[in-house]
């Protein structure tokens, strides 16, 4: 090591790109004829990496790291990894049902291990208030009631966030995870649904704000001013985004192959009363329309969307979000071989899947074909689910089941709030 | 066992039994003895070229009336792996390369230079760890393409390639200069001029690999050298295989440590059986291990994001399983297996190899939660 010389600028450090090696001007590299204090533009272009034989190109700046900074930057709450014969409760999915069923467990007992795996950061929010936000001009940073840590800290939860669940070992009952393989006693299933996208609308050019993280994207991206958002499926959530996007002063083209707004409850016939109350909106319904394709298209340093139907109809628009209808991704459940109607096939009472260690609820599951996907089955399934687990580690037989699901009628209140609906 | 000894017939089995007893007979024959060696770095080229003989190396590719059988190939690997871990990882980066010059498309990589290289007349490797770890995005492109007139003058060094020595060449990727996203493949010969072959600082196992960083300079690659280009597609189409012939070696060196437990098992059961990780039990699971795999190895061209999730998903179980049962062998063996001269221990080095060899085990896991994320706008 050769001491800084005075009034010369501090010695610097080089790491290679391909290897690790750390160049350090101070000590140089002797052994292939650089004396300590050569400085790396000193160093000749045919000088090699004495590790991997690579050359001066191939590396970079070199900060040594502030170990102390790092680890004050780590999320706190980390908990350790359950040992052994102790592997408890893994949850997968970090939405309403995913923190639902954790807080159900943690009610029935206090010191059982739980682990909840989720795709996400795990943040807590209320997933309706996403189509009402705009037009209640409500905060964006305020969406979020508990930070994923601090519910997980709240409930003495394990959290895995922003990692993906793979597959099910029914033989060793295990999760694999891309943060590792998750033993469990008993595995709960919650990783809710996804929009449903047919081939003609390609992921990369259309939105879809089935959750918070792709809701603030969206939003994101249509911040800077009022855009032409053409919506696509005007189902429920398709009417009220557009809803909510036109109070906001955004121009919507709303396409259904429908020909009238929530036609999926006939009875109601409540598509003609939201046209009445759209008519001082800039909301335009076309009806009756399949999508053939949608495209990117390049004009004025502006990137436009064009909808083509398949009868010849063409709309350029800012933006494209889809409001398909929502499937259950199936991944999980296959690995598993658990049955399948729709969606994961749970039985009607005891939300218990066609594995006896694997329960499901929330967006996920069907009952006798059925999807339900609203909020107000929720806790009541996590309350089911959590007295059966909590029976069972008591010692009751596998199947008991305290207190059984009752499956009831959804009431659906339409947040299209220039016209609220109630649907039966 | 005298490798001038093997009888005549071992040369390219019919089936996928033939194959495999030719191949045992060579692993546990010749291989057995040098194992230790190879570790410290003897460069087993006669043992390679013999295996490659008995069509190890080449079972998965397609020939007239015969199609290719990854799970074969995967099973050979395993077979030689059982013994030494890094002539398994050789056979690998051969039966890759052969993989390479099949899918080309080029007749002058698919015809008689494919023949020889599957019959082990010449050999081969892989540089692909750098631009796999490119296009996962954690390096940049380490060779540099320039187009010239007939080709690109290739310039750059690639660190740590392994299978090579003064005449063998292997599948590389260039980033083209001044186009950003694109790149070229090609078989980089090693006796080609502008090519230096450096030898490597010395690590923990595995040495006799013939391992070795290539610098090029201004190397002229032609027509007759390109694999694939654009190079993107091309790697879509075979990533999954690429990957999958990797259990091979993984599920050969668990066996292998398995083995090794039942090996000590008469007279240390009564200790033995309070360890975590029995061998019934790593039994039980590379089996389900290589069901999977097997099932996997039907389709090894399917491109689809989910099936390349499931691949992924075995490799990582397979690095996952050998360093368990390495290091359970270890356990169970004792300071028996401590000893230097013990294949146990050689194992537990192997199978870190393995856990870190690209596509590692955190690479794999990060490529998995990128295939996993939902597609949006940007």
């Amino acid at each position: 090591m050769t001491p800084q010389p005075a009034g010369e600028a501090p010695f610097l450090k080089y790491i290679c790109n391909a290897c690790g090696l750390i160049y350090d001007e101070a000590k140089g590299d002797p052994d292939s004829g650089l004396a300590p204090g050569t400085r790396f533009a000193d160093i000749p272009d045919d000088w090699e990496c004495p590790l991997c034989a690579v050359t001066k190109t191939d590396f970079s700046p070199y900060t040594p790291p502030d170990l102390g900074k790092l680890r004050a930057a780590a999320p706190g709450g980390a908990r350790p990894t359950p040992k052994k014969g102790k592997a408890g409760v893994v949850i997968v999915g970090g939405g309403r049902a995913g923190w639902q069923m954790a807080q159900a467990i943690r009610d029935t007992d206090a010191d059982l291990p739980i682990t909840l795996v989720t795709a996400c950061n795990g943040d807590v929010y209320d997933k309706p208030l996403l189509s009402v936000a705009l037009s209640r001009q409500l905060p964006l940073d305020k969406l979020v009631r508990e930070s994923g840590t601090q519910a997980a800290t709240r409930l003495g939860v394990r959290l895995l966030s922003q990692t993906q669940a793979t597959r099910i070992c029914t033989r060793t009952n295990a999760l694999s995870t891309t943060r590792g393989n998750q033993p469990f006693d008993e595995l709960v299933l919650a990783h809710g649904a996804q929009v449903a996208l047919p081939p003609c609308l390609p992921p990369e050019l259309c939105w879809r704000v089935n959750h918070l993280e792709a809701y603030l994207k969206f939003r994101a991206a249509i911040a800077e001013k009022p855009q032409h958002i053409a919506i696509v499926g005007a189902g429920l959530i398709g009417c009220e985004l557009a809803n909510d996007l036109a109070l906001a002063g955004h121009r919507v083209t709303l396409l259904d192959p429908m020909p009238t707004p929530l036609a999926r409850w006939p009875e109601t016939e409540a598509g003609a009363p939201v046209l009445a109350a759209w008519k001082t909106l800039p909301i335009t319904f076309v009806g009756g329309v399949t999508i053939a394709h949608v495209k990117a298209q390049a004009t004025d340093g502006t990137s436009l969307r064009v909808v083509t139907t398949t009868c010849g109809q063409r709309i350029e628009a800012d933006q494209v979000l889809a409001a398909t209808g929502l499937a259950t991704p199936q991944r999980l459940a296959s690995s598993a071989g658990l049955a399948w109607h729709n969606g994961i096939a749970v039985d009607a009472s005891t939300l218990a899947t066609s594995h006896p260690h694997i329960h499901a609820l929330g967006d996920c599951i069907t009952i006798d074909g059925q999807a339900s996907r609203y909020i107000e089955p929720i806790s009541r399934q996590a309350a089911t689910i959590a007295a059966k687990l909590a029976a069972r580690r008591r010692g009751a037989p596998a199947t008991e089941c305290p207190l059984r699901y009752e499956v009831r009628a959804a009431v659906v209140r339409v947040k299209t709030t220039s016209c609220p609906l109630t649907l039966h | 066992m005298n490798p001038t000894d093997l009888p005549a017939d071992v040369v390219q089995a019919a089936t996928t039994e033939d194959l495999l007893s030719a191949v045992r007979a060579i692993a546990q024959g010749p291989l057995a003895l040098r194992a230790q060696a190879i570790d410290e770095g003897a460069y087993p080229e006669d043992i390679l070229r013999q295996l490659a003989a008995t069509g190890a190396m080449g079972a998965h590719i397609d020939r007239p009336g015969q199609p290719g059988s990854y799970m074969a190939t995967i099973a050979a690997m395993a077979e030689a792996g059982k013994v030494c871990g890094a002539t398994a990882f050789m056979m690998w980066c051969q039966s890759v390369c052969a993989l390479y010059m099949d899918a080309s498309g080029n007749p002058a990589l698919t015809g008689e230079r494919l023949s020889a290289h599957l019959a082990g007349q010449t050999l081969g490797g892989t540089g692909l760890s750098n631009p796999m770890k490119s296009f996962a995005q954690i390096e940049s492109f380490l060779l540099k393409a320039t187009p010239t007139e007939g080709g690109y003058l290739i310039n750059g060094t690639l660190p740590w390639v392994s299978n090579l020595a003064g005449s063998h060449y292997f599948g590389a990727i260039a980033s083209v200069a001044g186009e950003t996203g694109q790149e070229v493949m090609f078989i980089l010969r090693c006796d080609a001029p502008g090519v230096t072959l450096k030898g490597c600082p010395k690590f923990s196992g595995m040495e006799g690999t013939g391992t070795y960083a290539v610098q090029c300079k201004d190397l002229f690659i032609g027509a007759d050298d390109i694999v694939a280009n654009p190079a993107r597609p091309y790697i879509r189409n075979i990533r999954a295989a690429f990957v999958m012939l990797q259990c091979g070696i993984a599920a050969g060196i668990a066996q292998g440590a398995i083995d090794s437990m039942w090996a000590v098992e008469e007279p240390l059961g009564h200790v033995n059986q309070f360890l975590d990780d029995r061998p019934d039990q790593l039994q039980a699971e590379l089996d389900d291990l290589l069901a999977r795999v097997t099932a996997l190895a039907q389709t090894p061209y399917d491109s689809s994001n989910e099936f390349f999730i499931d691949v992924l998903n075995a490799r990582i179980d397979g690095g996952e399983l050998c360093l368990r049962a390495t290091n359970s062998a270890l356990m169970h063996q004792g300071a028996r297996g401590y000893l230097m001269q013990s294949d146990v221990q050689r194992r537990v080095r192997e199978a870190q190899f393995v856990a870190i060899v690209t596509p590692a085990i955190k690479h794999l896991r990060k490529e998995v939660a990128s295939l996993c994320a939902e597609d949006m706008p940007a």
